[in-house]
């Protein structure tokens, strides 16, 4: 699955070795809400959609009109992934910066790090749980927020480099004239190498950057999470 | 994926309480890491479980782990899964934990993670509660269900029975109870190791060849009327177009097909009371000498009553008693029978004759005396008659086998011919 990533190759290229969806789920019906976020893999067979669905909903009590809405919103996004899975990626030297600001029950995390789009052994997944052990965190069910979020940003970039990359075979720019497009427009997100590892600056980073780069990890009490909760849900609103 | 859903039961171990089924579960301290001080039960065909290992039935249930196919599912990951699903699950074990909670706290993919929660499940490692309730029984089948479903569809179809009880192949005889659909070894059988609430006399002794050859579905049927079209007499071909059947059970089959009776046999009783000895043949074939354990199998007594109906009632008995006793060895008894009684007969006979010659001398000694006359006449009849009746019995067990032999080439016959 180690594919090399060029602008002409017409295999499929993934960001990460195992391209799992990040799905996010927000439902109301009859009054009741259900909202939760998980990864899934795209090759397990639409069959198991369903049974999700099905599962999820006896576990969690809810009325069995959630079945069908369940299973029709992951399917939606499913679809929307494997529209893009085919597609050309324009990835060069592509390393992107990964936030993570999410609040998970009790527990704020506030990160920001770097992310080798071109190296397919990166694993949200592997990130996602050492984080969480480094860390100390203990609630579980920061662990899977984390790595959904990575992926979602992944999954974002992925989809907008897809989407420049056809605009560049639509743009009949020639070719020269392509990659200076290509250089220029691919580099709006990710950070230039070149700048970064001139020869006269070293890998190390500078103090005066590490607080940005350094991850929090907050504790919040009942009421601040009450309090967050209600601007979430007027935001979202 | 190989497998069939194990089913929910107390476990039956070899040193405590081998047949009462309803017996309390021994409980069984689990592995050494555990440092609670109570003890969690796990159900017997589950001991190969350790937190320091993966066993061969682990790969063998979820193999998407263990192929390399997909990146992010190696061995490493399982372990991840498996291990943190069942510290979940012992932390509360009076508890059911439910798939959703766990997977909110997992890291990957939700489908992997549902599936080793299901195998989990099914194999009572979590969410094992020896409490009996029929709505539990309902649960957990609809889940191992469907786990069964998506994993197993390949070896439903084969005729081979797995136990439910201890996953293994049975081999000579097993027991099924339709009422539950499930099927024990003889072992798991005799120890009760089944499903609470179900009891023993529920099941049904059942020969491995017997439900093989009993087992044939109508599309198996047309696939061996078309097999023997195209292959006529090459029974091996014949077996591999049927799927699932040997040439032994497809010949059996074959020649039990309800086919042209009016080719052979004018008579129609003796066609029924034929009929009848061939579907009884089987079952009778069925009942082996070993044990016997249970009731015998209610289909075979069935098939035994019509015989009542027979017209002549001393061959209906004769014919009752030979299917009983099965079709080689009702020859051998009439033969014996009939050996014995020609023995007894002419003994009689002499006797009667010698009787008779001194009767004779008595009465012409006694100047005819007529009622002994009539006495010796008597015995003579009565020793003919005796004559008369094993002929008729020979004749009809005879007449039955001819039967059935020509029943069997003419099946043969008119098929070649067609």
């Amino acid at each position: 699955m180690k594919l090399p990533a060029t602008s002409s190759s017409k295999a499929p290229v993934k960001p990460t070795a195992d391209n799992l969806v990040p799905i996010r789920l927000d439902i109301e019906t009859e009054g009741q809400r259900y909202k939760d976020a998980f990864t899934w893999n795209p090759s397990d067979p639409d069959s198991e959609v369903v049974v999700f669905a099905k599962r999820t909903v006896r576990d969690l009590k809810l009325p069995p009109q959630f079945i069908t809405q369940i299973a029709q919103s992951i399917q939606t996004q499913l679809t929307e992934f494997r529209s893009y899975e085919g597609q050309d990626m324009y990835t060069a030297e592509k390393i992107v910066p990964i936030k993570l600001d999410l609040r998970v029950n009790h527990t704020l995390i506030k990160d920001h790090f770097l992310w080798d789009l071109n190296n397919y052994e990166s694993d949200p997944e592997e990130f996602a749980r050492t984080f969480c052990n480094d860390m100390g965190i203990e609630d579980p069910e920061v662990g899977p927020a984390v790595a959904f979020a990575i992926r979602e940003q992944l999954y974002e970039i992925a989809i907008q480099s897809v989407a420049s990359a056809r605009e560049i075979k639509i743009s009949k720019k020639g070719r020269r004239g392509a990659e200076h497009a290509i250089s220029s427009k691919g580099g709006g997100n990710a950070l230039d190498l070149m700048k970064l590892f001139r020869y006269n600056s070293s890998v190390v980073r500078k103090r005066k950057e590490w607080y940005v780069y350094e991850p929090i990890v907050d504790i919040l009490s009942n009421e601040e999470v009450d309090a967050l909760e209600a601007r979430e849900d007027r935001n979202t609103r | 994926m190989a497998a069939k859903s194990p089913v929910k039961e107390p476990p039956g171990t070899s040193a405590v309480n081998p047949t009462t089924p309803l017996a309390p579960p021994p409980v069984k301290p689990e592995l050494p890491s555990s440092s609670e001080p109570d003890v969690v039960n796990v159900p017997s065909y589950s001991r190969w479980f350790s937190f320091d290992s993966i066993s061969e039935c682990e790969v063998k249930f979820l193999p998407e782990f263990f192929d390399s196919r997909s990146p992010s599912k190696n061995p490493r990951v399982y372990r991840y899964y498996r291990d943190s699903i069942v510290k979940h699950y012992r932390e509360n074990p009076s508890r059911k934990i439910t798939f959703t909670d766990v997977r909110r706290t997992l890291v990957g993919d939700v489908g992997s993670i549902r599936r080793v929660f299901d195998f989990l499940e099914t194999w009572g490692l979590i969410n094992y509660f020896a409490s009996v309730k029929t709505l539990k029984w309902e649960d957990k089948e609809t889940k191992s269900s469907a786990a069964s479903a998506e994993s197993s569809s390949a070896l439903k179809e084969t005729s081979k029975r797995l136990c439910n009880g201890c996953k293994t192949l049975c081999t000579i005889a097993c027991f099924a109870c339709d009422k539950y659909d499930l099927t024990l070894c003889a072992r798991c059988y005799v120890r009760g190791n089944h499903r609470v609430g179900v009891s023993s006399s529920d099941f049904r002794r059942v020969e491995i060849s017997e439900e093989a050859r009993s087992d044939w579905t109508e599309k198996e049927t047309l696939q061996l009327l078309e097999a023997i079209m195209h292959f006529g007499d090459d029974w091996r071909k014949v077996a591999q177009h049927v799927s699932g059947k040997s040439e032994k059970d497809c010949i059996t089959h074959f020649i039990k097909l309800p086919f042209g009776q009016e080719f052979i046999c004018k008579e129609s009783d003796s066609e029924d009371v034929d009929n009848k000895f061939f579907s009884i043949n089987n079952p009778s074939d069925a009942v082996s000498e070993s044990e016997n354990v249970g009731a015998t199998s209610p289909s075979k007594r069935m098939r035994l009553t019509p015989l009542a109906d027979a017209s002549n009632p001393i061959m209906a008995q004769a014919a009752f008693l030979s299917a009983l006793a099965g079709v080689e060895i009702a020859e051998v008894a009439a033969r014996a029978a009939v050996t014995t009684l020609s023995d007894v007969d002419d003994r009689a006979s002499k006797g009667s004759l010698m009787r008779n010659t001194r009767q004779q001398e008595a009465g012409v000694a006694s100047n005819g005396d007529a009622t002994q006359n009539a006495l010796a006449r008597a015995s003579v009849d009565a020793s003919s008659l005796i004559e008369k009746e094993e002929l008729d019995v020979e004749k009809a067990i005879s007449g039955i086998v001819e039967v059935q032999v020509r029943k069997i080439l003419g099946h043969f016959f008119c098929h070649i011919q067609l």
